[in-house]
């Protein structure tokens, strides 16, 4: 594995450089007055911000239907997100030729909603603020992958604080062309490590549905999640949540109902379809107007349903999506 | 649903077409009984069955759902259900998951088998209703 020391200020010029051919961009964040946000910079960078430590929406979702093969974009992003994008890629909702994906360590985030104005940019920053888990957002607390390890290059910090830019794919090692140094082979000891694996998550009905019941059905849970990406989603239609006159028939068919309808089906379907894509990055939770705690049960699920395969979502372009493959010989228990 | 008398029950079964439905018809015409509360969805292959219709089911009030379909191997369509063995075991891990593990059953019951088909429909059947006594006495 190549890799190259980051002096100060060589991501940026290697950027510059990148942004100067006509037609190239960069998705990373910027530093604004109230706070860091995704942007896409043209041009050149302005006010960029390497890490983020506000979690609003997941930046694969801007990614989403991208389709065109000259478009020639460097994502700078969090390692859920680059994991997110990874999944798309697979499910053929992202055009991957012109795309590098850059992930960089995170050391968690707070959420976008708790209203902290001031937090410190810079890794040695990030990592005092941070070294007291319970200042994280829980979807940040509970993350597994933290380290800049997924997509086509990564940007990792050793234990001396030094930044360094890893190449993993092809377009990866264009990446680090950019910038300045020679690459080196040796592999210094790094900050970051896996996160523990939990124990197996457990729960019951009672449980969930009141965990569940102050939803209101907005589905912005499902809008702003990366990986949930069906055109034709199945609740859009009246067959699975009826409206109106179907409503009306549903409960003349059969009895008295609380509303809003069926939030428990609608959790546990799309919980099933996004098992195995599922990141665990909790913008389903950022999306919820009524703060409901859906990281937990469907990073939960998916932690166990992806167990069941050996899979983690977004680790690998070339591992297949356990739904869309099978082996002749395996699960001889499935049977009852 | 308490108030419906003799068939408080329902369970709903999707059965492939080429292999569990024409099992379920092969039981009919040779006099079989099995439960009436048996109520058989017929689907062109069992990796028809997207987990979105099980929980459906569930949650418009069947007490328990189960797929079936040919052997492994012996897909019409060459390989669906191995699909549906792959989906239908990680539902069953998310059905674990929220302790309702017993509401799912996958089954294999090729067309030539009647009586198997009986016996696995029947056994679960006295299984659901026994679990369901068991939660009303309790």
């Amino acid at each position: 594995m190549q890799a190259k020391e980051l002096k100060d200020g060589a991501l940026e010029r290697a950027l510059n450089l990148f942004l100067g051919s006509e037609g190239n961009l960069v998705l990373g964040f910027e530093k604004g007055d109230d706070g860091v946000r995704h942007r896409i910079f043209k041009g050149g960078l302005d006010r960029f911000s390497l890490f983020n430590p506000f979690f609003d929406v997941n930046g694969a979702l801007y990614l989403r239907r991208l389709f065109s093969k000259n478009a020639r974009i460097m994502l700078m992003l969090r390692p859920c997100e680059i994991r997110a994008y990874t999944e798309l890629a697979k499910l053929s909702q992202i055009e991957r030729e012109g795309i590098t994906a850059v992930s960089v360590d995170c050391f968690g985030a707070v959420s976008s909603r708790d209203g902290i104005a001031d937090l410190p940019t810079d890794a040695e920053g990030l990592r005092t603020y941070f070294a007291e888990p319970e200042r994280m957002r829980a979807p940040c607390r509970a993350c597994r992958e933290r380290r800049g390890v997924v997509g086509d290059g990564g940007i990792r910090i050793d234990r001396n604080g030094v930044l360094r830019a890893f190449a993993y794919t092809e377009k990866g090692e264009t990446f680090l062309s950019l910038l300045e140094g020679e690459a080196e082979e040796s592999l210094p000891e790094m900050l970051l490590s896996e996160g523990p694996r939990p124990e197996p998550f457990q729960t019951d009905m009672e449980a969930f549905a009141k965990d569940f019941s102050p939803c209101v059905m907005c589905k912005n849970c499902r809008d702003q999640c990366p990986v949930c990406y069906c055109v034709d989603c199945l609740f859009n239609g009246d067959e699975y949540l009826p409206k109106g006159d179907a409503l009306l028939n549903k409960i003349l068919r059969t009895g008295s109902a609380a509303m809003p309808q069926g939030k428990e089906m609608f959790h546990l379907i799309r919980m099933f379809h996004v098992s195995q894509t599922c990141v665990g990055c909790g913008s389903c939770e950022e999306a919820c107007p009524h703060q409901i705690p859906l990281t937990k049960y469907f990073k939960g699920v998916s932690e166990r349903l992806q167990a069941k395969f050996s899979y983690m979502s977004g680790r690998d372009f070339e591992e297949t999506i356990p739904y869309l493959t099978f082996l002749e010989d395996e699960l001889k228990d499935a049977e009852d | 649903m308490d108030e419906k008398g003799a068939h408080s029950l329902e369970i709903i079964g999707f059965a492939c077409s080429y292999c569990t439905f024409k099992a379920s018809e092969m039981a009919g015409s040779l006099r079989m009984k099995y439960p009436d509360e048996v109520k058989l969805i017929q689907v062109p292959c069992s990796s028809r069955v997207d987990p979105a219709f099980v929980v459906k089911s569930i949650f418009e009030g069947a007490d328990a759902v189960f797929v079936a379909g040919c052997h492994p191997g012996d897909c019409h369509f060459i390989k669906g259900n191995y699909f549906t063995r792959r989906k239908i075991a990680a539902l069953k891990e998310m059905f674990d998951t929220f302790s309702m593990k017993d509401k799912l059953r996958l089954f294999w019951v090729s067309a030539a088998e009647a009586r198997r088909f009986v016996e696995k429909v029947t056994n679960f059947c006295d299984e659901i209703k026994e679990a369901k006594n068991a939660g009303k006495r309790a």
